[in-house]
């Protein structure tokens, strides 16, 4: 179908219009954390901003034990991150290399909890903790995200086990490689963007998660960037140049590692759609 | 050969061989080590699905047949009560209005994201190259920012005294709106989350259909050009029987999603203003945790999951069954 050129510009500008609406609330948060409070308080109407300071940033970073929740923040991510990686990369292996008993079963369990809304089941997951004498403390948030990221976590890294062929470890050890040292030499290094691309998905379901931080979590030192976040009002008044810089700290890893993966994450997500 | 005993030592599960042992008896042992090797592997991903997924999901239907209030909680006796929790839950009308209210929000941000998707993705592949990488890279943004960011710069944008919104409406001549509350009502509010979680959400979707429409061969919209069909008739015969098995995945994805929507809610207003704000996951972490009722919100979690199943059951099924076609 060749278009007109008036058709053309009709939806150029149509489509501009667009992106401006949806970059709005991004854009709108980056702006505010530059401007001076004395600026965001002024009935002044300014979409696009003519100076900039970083005096919010300092408050913010200075308010409260920020860098406290911010480490919190990164210990229970990072930490259940890497859990989920060496489970799931276990479990990855015999699935997509071996043939045995039960095998199919677990593939269905770990599709069937992919699905399972982890959400409505926080009671008995504080319960459990609270038996374990886990409440209130981070290893309780490490084990919940772990848990929670697992089942994609196996199932992205079963695809990409099974998109390395078999043949290239049956070389290896032709060549006199054992069948672990052919998977440790030949299928490990390749699988490398596979644990990259897992990894960041696992990275910012932790980092955004708010409920179970909220449940688990009494103490106030203990308490993750999401919670201590969502609570601004005690900490900052009506300071919005202050939240807006927080708010941005706390969006910059998660915006930078999406940007890195995000053509994978779409094909990965709809690889299951049914056909049909 | 050293490398080949690597075989037949998996994980060091297998024990320290002893000395008598004879050649033909290892190899029994490396069969026997073969066959555990894989079990030994997934265990713990096994136990970690088991005891953080598979085990709570009984506990909930368990517990939601005690009494499990701070009392029980604290002496540790185990209380059943049949079905009190959930006649008492289903006897309270304040429950069916939040249920109610909470089906009506996941429908309309449910179909406001797949319409908006849609659009999006069908108004991609229009575009030029440069205008449609400019709107990919603005969706990437909305859809990376962490929730709890969102909901801070939108209750921003919305503040009634200096939120860029009402300074706006006011410029065009809306002077009414000048430090107007956008949180004063339940439905106002409500509308506010929605549009926030519309927002987070429509990427994702635009996404992937756009990448249904991406995989339909040029050929195809030249044909429908060549007969020509109008546009909404090409989008009939060639692009929805393409992205229709997408956008059902989609559709399911978000009910899921948006049904459990909690952080976004309870982070603006914490269900309010006097509860007109409240969904059933609200109710759910005020009955449990905030009010120590915990058998009580088991039942609702419970109700929450059957309402669930039902809406999504029929998907699931289809989905279990296509996929068994990746499990060869």
């Amino acid at each position: 179908m060749k278009k007109s050129l008036s058709q053309r510009i009709v939806l150029s500008v149509v489509g501009v219009l667009v992106a401006l609406a949806i970059v709005f609330p991004t854009y709108w948060m980056f702006v505010t954390s530059l401007r001076t409070p004395g600026e965001i308080l002024s009935p002044k109407y300014d979409l696009i901003p003519t100076s900039f300071s970083f005096g919010n940033f300092a408050t913010a970073l200075g308010k409260d034990n920020f860098p406290t929740y911010l480490l919190n923040s990164l210990i229970v991510t990072v930490g259940s991150v890497l859990c989920a990686l060496v489970a799931g990369t276990l479990a990855a292996i015999p699935l997509s290399r071996l043939r045995f008993t039960g095998r199919k079963g677990f593939l269905v369990l770990v599709m069937v909890a992919q699905l399972a809304p982890v959400s409505a089941l926080f009671i008995p997951l504080f319960l459990l903790m609270r038996d374990a004498g886990l409440l209130n403390t981070l290893p309780s948030l490490l084990l919940i995200y772990f848990a929670t990221t697992l089942p994609f976590t196996v199932w992205m890294l079963y695809g990409f086990v099974n998109g390395i062929p078999y043949e290239l470890e049956e070389a290896a050890m032709i060549d006199g490689c054992s069948q672990t040292g052919a998977f440790r030499r030949v299928t490990l290094p390749l699988l490398g963007p596979g644990l990259v691309t897992t990894s960041v998905f696992s990275f910012i379901t932790a980092w955004n998660e708010y409920l179970f931080a909220l449940v688990f979590i009494r103490d106030k030192p203990k308490e993750t960037l999401p919670v201590w976040l969502a609570s601004f009002r005690t900490a900052f008044a009506t300071d919005w140049g202050g939240v807006m810089a927080a708010s941005v700290i706390y969006a910059i890893p998660a915006l930078v590692f999406f940007l890195l993966v995000q053509r994978k994450l779409v094909s990965g997500a709809t690889a299951g759609a049914v056909k049909g | 050969m050293t490398a080949t005993a690597n075989v037949t030592m998996p994980a060091g599960a297998t024990p320290p061989a002893s000395p008598r042992d004879t050649r033909a008896k290892k190899r029994r042992r490396g069969r026997f080590g073969d066959r555990v090797l894989p079990y030994l592997l997934l265990l713990p991903a096994l136990a970690a699905i088991l005891v953080l997924l598979a085990w709570p999901l009984v506990q909930v239907l368990a517990i939601s047949f005690r009494k499990l209030d701070i009392g029980q909680l604290v002496s540790g006796k185990t209380v059943w009560i049949g079905f009190d929790n959930y006649t008492n839950t289903l006897s309270d009308p304040e429950f069916w209005t939040v249920t109610f209210r909470t089906l009506v929000f996941t429908a309309a941000i449910v179909a406001a994201t797949i319409l908006g998707g849609l659009l999006l993705a069908v108004l991609m592949r229009h575009l030029g190259p440069v205008v449609r990488i400019i709107v990919q890279v603005t969706l990437v943004l909305a859809w990376a920012t962490p929730v709890i960011a969102t909901t801070t710069v939108f209750q921003w944008i919305f503040d009634e005294q200096y939120g860029i919104l009402n300074k706006t409406l006011d410029r065009l001549g809306f002077h009414g709106f000048i430090g107007f509350s956008w949180f004063s009502s339940g439905a106002s509010t409500l509308s506010v989350i929605g549009l926030l979680i519309v927002w987070q959400a429509v990427p994702f979707v635009t996404f992937s259909l756009y990448a249904g429409i991406i995989g339909v061969s040029r050929e195809q919209y030249e044909a429908a050009g060549i007969d020509g069909a109008s546009a909404w008739q090409t989008f009939r015969a060639v692009t929805w029987p393409a992205i229709k098995p997408i956008t059902t995945m989609v559709t399911f994805l978000s009910v899921l999603w948006d049904f459990n929507a909690f952080a976004q809610i309870w982070a603006i207003r914490e269900g309010g203003p006097d509860g007109g704000s409240t969904t059933l996951a609200v109710v759910l972490y005020l009955k449990g945790i905030a009010g120590n009722h915990f058998g009580a919100a088991a039942a609702i979690a419970t109700l929450m999951l059957i309402v669930l199943a039902l809406i999504t059951g029929r998907y699931i099924q289809l989905l279990t069954r296509t996929r068994e076609g990746d499990l060869s």
